[in-house]
Order: C-alpha cells, then structure tokens, then sequence
C-alpha cells in the first residue's frame, strides 16, 4: 500500500469524515481520493487547492512560515487541508460532528508522509 | 533545598531551554525564595517572550516582591498574548483592590467569570469583593511604582499601537494582532505585532479580501454552506480569519503557543466588537 | 467579452469571473467563433481559433489511430502562462474552448468551472433553428459581421 493510499485510509476511519483526498495544489487537480457518495473530488481539489495557496501568501505577507494546517468551517461541516512536501495537500471534507481534533492530528502525521 | 527544587534545577542546567523554569519558578515562589524564583522567571520570560504561562508567572513572583506595578505590567502582557487567562485577570483584579479601586477589580472579575464560569472562586471572589471593605490603599513612597492605570486601560495596546477609532479597544490586547479589512482589501483597523506592523497589516489586508471571496466559493460549492472560519496553523503563528459582516473580514493572530481554541474565541469576540463598530459608524 | 448569441453571454461571464482566465475562445468545431474575452485584434482571434481548431483535428486523429475516445481536453502548461483546449457538446453541435490562463489561477479551477460553464450553455440554448443555406457571398459578409460584434464595432 503507498503512503497515499495509508494517508487516505487513515484519515477516511475518522468519525465524520466524508471524503479524503491528496491534491497537487499549484494544479487544483487529484492525485487522489477516497470519497463518499455527493462529494466533489474534483472541486474540492480545485477549491482547496486555491485556497490553501492563497493563505500561504497571506501567512508570506505576514512574514509567517506557510501554513501547516487549515480548517475551513462552514454552516454544514468543514474542509480541513495538511500541506505536504512536493506540493501536495491533504484534504478531508467533513460533516457538522466530526472528530476534527483526531482528523488533525491523522491529517498532519499523514501529510508528512506523502510522496 | 527540596527534592524536586534539586530535579527542577538540575534539569534546567541539562537543557536551559527547557520550559522547567516553570516550575521551578513557582516552587521558588512558594518556598519564599523570591529573589531566585525572580531571576529564573526574567530568564524564562527572555527565552520565551511569547508565552502567556511566563509571563503570568513573573506577574506571581513580582506580586510577592511587592512591585505591583511590575506585576501588572506582567499580567497585562500575559492577557495580550492569552485574553481568555482568567489568572491575569484575577490577578489584576487583586492588584485593583489592593490599590482600592473596587469597581476596576469587579469589572475584572466579572471578565473572568464570563471565561470560566465553572470556578466557584471567582464567583466567590466577586461576591466578598462586593461585601467586603476596601483595604487601605498602601501610602505613597517616594521609590514607589507608579498609580495603576483606569480599569480600561487593562485593555490598553502596548506603547507604539495606533488606536483606530476604539474598534477593539475593549478587548484585552487590545488592536495588536487584530485586523478589520474591508471587501476592497483596506484595512480598517488593528494593526499586526512588531515595528512595521501598520504596513505588514496592509500588506495582509491587500491579501485579505481575495481569502474571504475563495473561502465562500469553496464553503458553497462543497456544499458546506456559509462560511464561519478559517484556522491558519503555521509555525510562526496560529490564525483565525472570521466574517463579521457579508462585506469584511478579521484577522486574529496569535503566538503558536496559544491554543487554536482560544485564538478562536478571542476572534469571535473582535468579529462582535467589529461589528457593533461598524454598525455605529453607519 | 464579447458573443455573437445572447444566450453564451452569461455562462461565459461566470466562467470568466471565477477561473480568471486570460483569454477565452469559444468556437465551433471548424473554428468559427463564436464568443472571445481578452483578445485585443481580430486577427489573433482568426488565427488562434484556426490553430485551435487545428490542434483539436489533429488530437482527434491521435486519438483514432490509438483506438480510444476522442480527447476530452489539452492542457499546454507555460512558463508563465498555460493553455486549455477542450471539445464539448452542446445543442448547436461540438465545440471548442480555448483558455489561456497564468498562475493566478490553476488548471484544476479553470476546468472545474469551464465543465460548469459548459452545463449551463447546454441548459441556456435556444431550441434548434434550421440553418439558413450558405452563400459563398454571403460567408465574407457574415464573417465581416461576426468579428464586427466579437469587436463591439
């Protein structure tokens, strides 16, 4: 099993979360996924991957090192993203009630671990 | 000297990085040793200018000395790096009393109660504070510390903070680490830590804007709704980005050693006093 | 940006204001265009849409000769700025999109919301109306015409 495939399947056993995916983020694009039935590989890729960009030019503007770790929270759940080496992020979309602390802590150790 | 002053010590002269000083200082401070919990407590708050907890216990330790000046120098800057520390905020209430000021020393007790309203001793504290009568205020001595600031003042940003038209001037830390950006990427107020930190927070404003516009597309198309949040983990700082209306945007940044959590809450606080601000500037 | 029909001019617009695309090229699948953003002289449209075209044409015969589906998509990545093709369907027949982008935007958000322009393009055409015959008098002066509106002259 690849360490993609470790990362995705450890973080997927969290409690509450609905999907994970590795993304390439200067691209938006899966490299690839573990998702339930109604989430959006493809536009979690894209959005995540915009987003975690931008912040890291918000934290360089800051004079911040680049994030590693963010947790979008919305109305009905969140999307949290583990930057890893080469470019790549972890992503994992959640619902309302899930274990982010134990997401987090998966997500980060995983996200050091992609290759 | 006890056995775990002799470990305490020992491990601090293995590793004086090592954040033992903690302890050590405060067993320091218990046994009465305030000259040696002192000088452990300024080192540790040298090697660690950010963390709340040292500055906190060098606010104990200057409190013994009886510099109480000092001690609240101290626990301000504990509450500017951890405005929910409902210690910093007892102690200065102690310190207010002391100095006879009853309704400052309420007001801090009730800030505290509002953190941690599970501590019976707060609630405690703030009923025998009301019953009880105001000490008589030490005479002034030529060498002595000057007057304690008014109550707001608690709240007050350090020296060389702009304030801004009292946006977040009623929280603890006042505008430092706190940005309030507009939907253009202006910045309307609060500024960020360290000496160009009016232009380090336009820099980030200009950032801002465009971070508030990605986070509500990705929050709906992923079918997450409306936006709340975002926590920003980095090495050098956690943050919080949070809406307090459909048009701006607030930045809280705060020292990696202080709790998400706590960032957190320290940003829905500024998002409320944001927008009361902005609803009374029309 | 402009559209020679109406009913493009919306998803277009939406497509723009989320990919941040540079330049955009709709046209048919034998280069006639039909909507452009970003282009600043008529002749680059021609040519670029002629290439683009050319380019489609050539990945389709790839695509033959290696016995699978047709390309859905062409990604060209640049330095400093990238290119996408891409052949989709819509009730008016196959056509083709063209996207110039930098690195303020990403391939995975250009594509992302370039399928969803193209959904809604196939949800906004009007019914089929039977072509007119073409006229070889006529072709100049609708060509004429078209790159007239594409200019907004």
């Amino acid at each position: 099993m690849t360490a993609t495939q470790t990362a995705l399947d450890r973080v997927t056993r969290v409690p509450g979360v609905r999907g994970a995916l590795v993304v390439a983020a200067a691209d938006g694009l899966v490299v690839a996924e573990q998702l339930m039935d109604g989430v959006d590989g493809q536009a979690a890729a894209a959005l995540t991957g915009s987003l975690v960009g931008r912040l890291a030019r918000t934290a360089e503007s800051a004079g911040l090192r680049p994030p590693a770790f963010v947790h979008l929270r919305g109305d009905s759940g969140s999307v949290l993203a583990a930057p890893g080496p080469d470019d790549l992020v972890l992503v994992a979309v959640v619902g309302p009630d899930a274990n982010l602390g134990l997401a987090r802590l998966e997500m980060i150790e995983a996200a050091g671990r992609l290759a | 000297m006890t056995d775990d002053i002799r470990a305490l010590t020992a491990r601090m002269a293995d590793e004086p990085g090592s954040l033992a000083f903690l302890e050590l200082a405060e067993a320091l401070r218990r046994r009465g040793q305030l000259d040696a919990a002192y000088k452990v407590a300024r080192g540790g708050v040298s090697r660690y200018p950010g963390l709340a907890d040292a500055h906190d216990l060098m606010a104990r330790v200057l409190s013994d000395q009886g510099d109480l000046a000092g001690a609240f120098d101290a626990w301000s800057s504990a509450l500017q790096l951890d405005p929910m520390r409902t210690s910093a905020l007892k102690g200065i209430a102690f310190l207010y009393f002391r100095a006879g000021d009853r309704d400052a020393a309420l007001t801090h007790l009730e800030r505290a109660l509002e953190v941690d309203p599970d501590d019976p001793a707060i609630a405690k504290a703030i009923s025998r504070l009301a019953a009880a009568p105001l000490p008589t205020p030490p005479p002034p001595v030529e060498s002595a510390p000057p007057e304690l600031p008014p109550a707001s003042a608690a709240a007050t940003a350090p020296p060389g903070a702009r304030r801004r038209h009292g946006l977040f001037e009623e929280l603890d830390g006042g505008e430092q680490g706190l940005l309030l950006v507009d939907g253009n990427g202006l910045r309307l107020g609060g500024r960020l830590a360290g000496e160009d930190g009016d232009a380090a927070g336009d820099r980030v404003a200009a950032q801002l804007a465009g971070v508030s516009r990605e986070a509500a597309r990705a929050s709906r198309l992923l079918g997450l709704g409306s936006w709340h949040s975002i926590a920003v983990e980095s090495p050098d700082a956690h943050l919080v980005l949070a809406q307090p209306t459909p048009d701006t945007v607030l930045l809280a940044s705060r020292d990696p050693s202080l709790p998400m959590g706590r960032v957190t809450l320290l940003a829905e606080r500024a998002a409320r006093a944001a927008r009361a601000w902005l609803e009374a500037e029309g | 940006m402009r559209a020679l029909e109406p009913w493009v001019v919306q998803p277009l617009e939406t497509f723009l204001a989320e990919s941040a695309a540079r330049l955009t090229l709709l046209m048919t699948s034998s280069g006639q265009v039909v909507a452009q953003h970003g282009f600043s002289r008529s002749l680059d449209v021609m040519t670029a849409a002629a290439l683009g075209a050319g380019i489609v044409a050539s990945t389709d015969e790839l695509a033959r000769l290696m016995g699978g589906a047709r390309f859905e998509a062409l990604v060209h990545h640049g330095q400093r700025q990238s290119c996408m093709l891409a052949v989709f369907g819509t009730p008016r027949g196959r056509w083709i999109g063209l996207v110039v982008f930098g690195p303020e935007t990403s391939v995975g958000i250009v594509r992302l919301f370039f399928d969803q322009m193209v959904q809604q393009l196939a949800a906004a055409a009007p019914r089929e109306q039977p072509a007119a015959p073409m006229l070889a008098e006529n072709f100049e002066t609708e060509l004429d015409a078209s790159l007239k509106a594409l200019f907004g002259r």
